[in-house]
């Protein structure tokens, strides 16, 4: 008798990764916060070595509306004109 | 190993159906408990009752993108034990699941561990000989055992949602291993949820909601409806407190002998759903009670937290069996982050 | 856009199969010990460092 497979079956589209970066200093720098409690802290000390040692020109600070679901499009749209963004934190 | 001319899925020839039990246990594709073989010929049985195409999409679970065909969801509900009939109520609870607001991805894969509630309404609970009354919630009959089988299978195998991997629930609850219902609108005057969700009146319809586990309460020694609906408030009181403050889709399941007496007072589900969402409610300083004083500030001790923003957002099922003054209730998974979805089987509401 | 995702190490599995699923396999991950929902502000303050030390290697890697 034959049985069938009950996976998906479907690989992903492959996605390529960002060109890379060829310096990290005084650049516009993205924080997508999740909106858990304990993020805004870690993050506003992120920010600070981030200024103080990287001598970020900017850091745009963002917080999801729903920790449980993708970033809102306006959110991604404010971050894109940033040169890198940090996310978190998946806990 | 051979794909048929109409279905897409691989197929793997097997002994018979001890081999195929065992085949998908190794390859980690059951819930432990056995499995029925899901052969061409069943697959297709179940396609053919619901009148779906193996290709046709039922729906795609957003985050990932990932789409959930009628061949697949029949896979999976015939391994089940789904027969054909049963078919039609899965594929209509994985497209009320797919719908933008039931947050698929989230509900599924938090660590908060809800589970699936699946409420049926309509004629199709009483074709497949559903059982509304004893027993509702665990082991009242093979439809409602099998369709949430079915869509717990599905979320594992086709999305991967498996304990430790995608699926980071830390505890779970019982209900992960099926949590369908039928109500029980032979025993009731209320209008039934589906219809009160926006069904037409006798069409057969699943509402969805991404739930915690059942809290039964217990109040027999009144016949006042505010005295027994408090101790309802209560629970959802003690849900706000104990687990998540957030407001969001609460059920509750109202069993004859407590709804007999709201009846008699002359309330009706909407009477219950002011009552709970004008009673509902805590204040963020009673966190400090219940050793949650770490998040209570000066600014925000008065804050109001309410268990339901509107009185509709309450699921109000009556269910149960018809002796015991008891109820339940069925908290949200993170308050409105996963919203209540309600659909017609095989029937669209909005077309 | 280079994206530096913090994780807990509680989710460090789950996380390499979503970006697997998502068609990145080998993506990684700026790891921090779990929990942080309790950690006292020093201990997020040597998180933060945790993290610029591995986006520094996750970003010019």
């Amino acid at each position: 008798m034959y049985v069938l497979d009950p996976t998906a079956e479907a690989e992903p589209h492959p996605v390529s990764r960002a060109p890379r970066l060829g310096s990290l200093y005084h650049r516009s720098i993205g924080l997508l916060s999740n909106g858990k409690a304990a993020v805004a802290p870690l993050f506003d000390h992120l920010e600070s070595l981030l200024r103080q040692e990287w001598k970020a020109d900017e850091v745009l600070r963002r917080t999801k509306g729903n920790y449980s679901a993708p970033a809102e499009p306006d959110l991604i749209r404010e971050l894109a004109r940033c040169h890198l963004i940090f996310t978190g934190v998946g806990d | 190993m051979v794909a048929s001319p109409r279905l897409l899925s691989t197929r793997y020839e097997v002994e018979d159906e001890r081999a195929a039990r065992e085949l998908f246990h190794e390859k980690g594709w059951t819930d432990g408990l056995p499995v029925i073989a899901p052969t061409p010929e069943r697959v297709l049985s179940c396609l053919d009752q619901a009148a779906l195409a193996p290709d046709h999409v039922i729906g795609i679970e957003p985050v990932r993108a990932r789409p959930i065909t009628a061949e697949k969801a029949a896979v999976n509900a015939v391994l089940a034990g789904c027969q054909p009939a049963h078919f039609p109520v899965v594929a209509a609870v994985l497209e009320a699941m797919c719908r933008p607001e039931f947050l698929l991805h989230g509900a599924t894969s938090s660590t908060g561990g809800c589970a699936i509630l699946i409420v049926v309404n309509g004629p199709v609970r009483l074709e497949l000989g559903m059982e509304p009354t004893f027993n509702v919630l665990g082991m009242s009959d093979r439809a409602s055992a099998v369709i949430g089988r079915a869509v717990r299978l599905v979320l594992s195998n086709v999305l991967d949602l498996r304990p430790g991997t995608l699926d980071r629930s830390t505890l779970g609850h019982p209900g992960k291993s099926g949590y369908c219902m039928a109500e029980d609108e032979e025993g009731s005057d209320w209008t039934p949820l589906a219809q009160l969700r926006g069904a037409p009146a006798g069409v057969s319809a699943v509402t969805v909601l991404a739930a915690g586990a059942p809290r039964q309460i217990m109040n027999e020694w009144t016949t006042a409806p505010e005295e027994i609906l408090e101790t309802f408030a209560a629970e959802m009181r003690a849900n706000m407190l104990h687990y998540s403050i957030w407001g969001g889709n609460y059920a509750i399941i109202v069993p004859k002998q407590l709804r007999d007496r709201l009846r008699d007072a002359g309330w009706g589900k909407q009477h219950v759903q002011q009552f709970l969402f004008e009673r509902a409610r805590v204040k963020k300083r009673d966190w400090t009670r219940v050793g949650k004083g770490a998040l209570v500030t000066v600014k925000n001790g008065d804050d109001e937290h309410v268990a339901l923003t509107s009185p509709e957002d309450l699921l109000v099922i009556a269910a149960g069996g018809p002796a015991g003054g008891f109820g339940a209730v069925i908290p949200p998974w993170f308050g409105y982050k996963s919203r209540a979805v309600t659909t017609g089987v095989g029937v669209c509401f909005a077309c | 856009m280079p994206t530096v995702a913090v994780i807990t190490s509680a989710f460090e599995d789950s996380a390499a199969l979503m970006a697997r699923v998502c068609g990145l396999p080998g993506y990684g991950f700026a790891v921090v010990g779990h929990p942080i929902s309790s950690a006292k502000d020093q201990e997020l303050a040597d998180k933060a460092r945790q993290v610029l030390v591995q986006a520094e290697r996750l970003l010019l890697g």
